[in-house]
């Protein structure tokens, strides 16, 4: 199936050549063209701001007339362009797919639904448009002559940018860490939290939250925040505590290898998500935990 | 200001069913989390003019939850929206995300909306484009994942939460915003809004009443997640036995 790939990146271009088609990549700069040299059948050029995304899928829509499937990554921009694309194609969106497949013409994927408690199998006959959630496809492109080609373009966007505001930005990179110590609501004040930075500092872990510490308290950065608005993260050990489970909280951890959770209340949803749960108080197992583990560690 | 507010009556997926099939016809219906805040700022909005829930049925059988989608409507008017439009029809269940845009889209034409909310993305299917394709239908301007928003003038200015900045942008009205939970705290009806709601409208349509054609169906089979968890569960002993019993666990599956 021919794809066209916007926002390209390796796993994005992977995901294209599983395909068995030719592979476009819609690009907004002769720099981005020159990065996709080598992986991608053709590059074309849109000189539109990538940050619009009625303007990105204007140069989607032209563009896309030749192809069966349009892939994007799962961010926010991504999934804008994506719904603006597939109602103009009058497409099936695929959002957040797991796996994808050819099968008889038509296209198959996996996605989560129902707040990750169930897997939908989905099909949908091209024009189709597709997210890919991240780090599920692990490949190398393989290489290909690569020509480049701009897209005519005249039509503006009807959003302007006034400002850009960065988020603030600290040493965490949650999505990289191995071990990862999550506070919760059971916490009681913000200098508690120490005692959870303790604990991640004898593992050699980062620490992240859940939803209301970082946005309704606003006791750690929103760095922290794992969850479906927050970080999607993949450690070996995701240690909650104090958190009670909400399900996008869940759809967060879902790719961990080893969640264990410490939490009061016995009914707490956490322990039906989790490998091993501990039904404490953590004001009293926290301080235990962080004098064994620096005693055998030290 | 007239703001339409798309509703999306939604699985209740904390009560979803899960054992060897996915019951989703048993699941009841409830308002997707979410648009709780896309309702409370329509509410804020809307100032002398009106407020109106939009919802196209996407879960069958259509018979039993065409009454609970109208029940679940009531709860978005006793949270201060003024007339609630329910688009129910057979050939709308497991439909196209395109033939639902349509007709949410029509609702909004029919009711002349100067705005139109939604949340992000609903609880259950969680696919966060029916704001995007509606915008598309409409031919207006979209502004997705807004956490804070001012209309002045005929303009709407909103910033947007993005993964790694917030951005702040303009665009005219009329305009589809998708809001995130960060934007407000949704309102708790009180017990007299409860009752006044009961009296407020709810319109029933059908796509035949909006002109709307159907596209094929989207294929979609559901299977309960596979991903099982060990759900050890420590319970007995001192703080200082339980501590050492997960350490245990922890270095037997290699992750301390």
């Amino acid at each position: 199936m021919k794809a066209l790939v916007v926002y390209p990146n390796r796993e994005l271009l992977y995901a294209a050549s599983t395909l068995g088609g030719e592979v476009a990549a819609l690009v907004f700069s002769e720099r981005e063209a020159e990065a996709v040299k080598g992986v991608a059948h053709r590059a074309l050029v849109a000189e539109v701001d990538p940050r619009l995304p009625d303007a990105v899928a204007e140069a989607v829509v032209k563009a896309a007339q030749s192809y069966q499937v349009v892939l994007l990554p799962s961010t926010k921009n991504g999934k804008t362009v994506g719904g603006l694309v597939a109602q103009r194609l009058g497409a099936e969106f695929l959002t957040d797919v797991l796996t994808l497949r050819v099968e008889g013409g038509v296209l198959k994927a996996e996605r989560y639904v129902f707040g990750n408690k169930a897997v939908a199998a989905v099909e949908a006959a091209p024009p189709v448009v597709v997210t890919v959630a991240p780090g599920r496809f692990q490949g190398q492109p393989p290489a290909v002559q690569t020509t480049v080609e701009k897209v005519a373009l005249q039509a503006g966007s009807k959003m302007k940018i006034v400002s850009v505001e960065e988020k603030a930005r600290g040493a965490v990179k949650l999505e990289e860490a191995e071990i990862i110590v999550s506070v919760g609501r059971g916490f009681k004040k913000k200098e508690d939290l120490q005692m959870a930075f303790e604990l991640a500092r004898v593992l050699g872990g980062q620490v992240g939250c859940s939803r209301p510490i970082a946005a309704d308290l606003k006791w750690l950065p929103e760095e922290h925040w794992v969850g479906l608005s927050g970080k999607k993260v993949k450690p070996k050990l995701y240690l909650a505590i104090g958190i009670s489970g909400q399900p996008q909280h869940i759809a967060g951890i879902l790719d961990s290898r080893i969640i264990a959770a410490i939490n009061n209340d016995p009914s707490a949803p956490i322990f039906q998500n989790a490998d091993y749960g501990v039904v404490e108080d953590l004001y009293k197992i926290v301080p235990i935990l962080i004098n064994k583990l620096s005693k055998t560690k030290g | 200001m007239k703001v339409a507010v798309l509703v999306k009556t939604a699985l209740d997926t904390g009560q979803l069913r899960v054992r060897d099939t996915v019951a989703t016809e048993e699941t009841p219906l409830k308002i997707s989390d979410i648009d709780r805040n896309a309702i409370e700022e329509a509410v804020k909005l809307k100032g002398q003019d009106k407020a109106y829930a939009v919802t196209v049925l996407k879960w069958g059988p259509l018979q039993k939850k065409a009454q609970e989608a109208e029940n679940v409507l009531r709860e978005a008017l006793a949270m201060g929206l003024d007339e609630a439009y329910l688009v129910a029809d057979e050939r709308l269940l497991n439909a196209s995300h395109v033939v639902t845009a349509k007709a949410l889209a029509a609702v909004v034409k029919k009711v002349g909306a100067d705005i139109v909310l939604a949340g992000e993305a609903t609880v259950d299917n969680y696919t966060g484009q029916i704001p995007a394709r509606v915008a598309a239908e409409l031919g207006w301007p979209v502004v997705t994942y807004v956490r804070e928003l001012r209309v002045e003038g005929g303009r709407l200015i909103a910033r947007r939460d993005l993964e790694d900045h917030v951005e702040v942008v303009e665009v005219q009205l009329p305009a589809v915003v998708s809001v995130t939970r960060e934007i407000n705290q949704p309102r708790i009806p009180t017990l007299l809004a409860i009752r006044a709601a009961m009296k407020k409208p709810v319109n029933r349509l059908t796509l035949a009443d909006l002109g709307v054609e159907v596209a094929p169906r989207i294929a979609a089979a559901y299977k309960p997640l596979v991903i099982q968890r060990k759900k050890v569960v420590i319970k007995d002993g001192t703080p200082e036995e339980k501590a050492e019993k997960l350490i245990q666990y922890l270095r037997q599956e290699g992750v301390i």
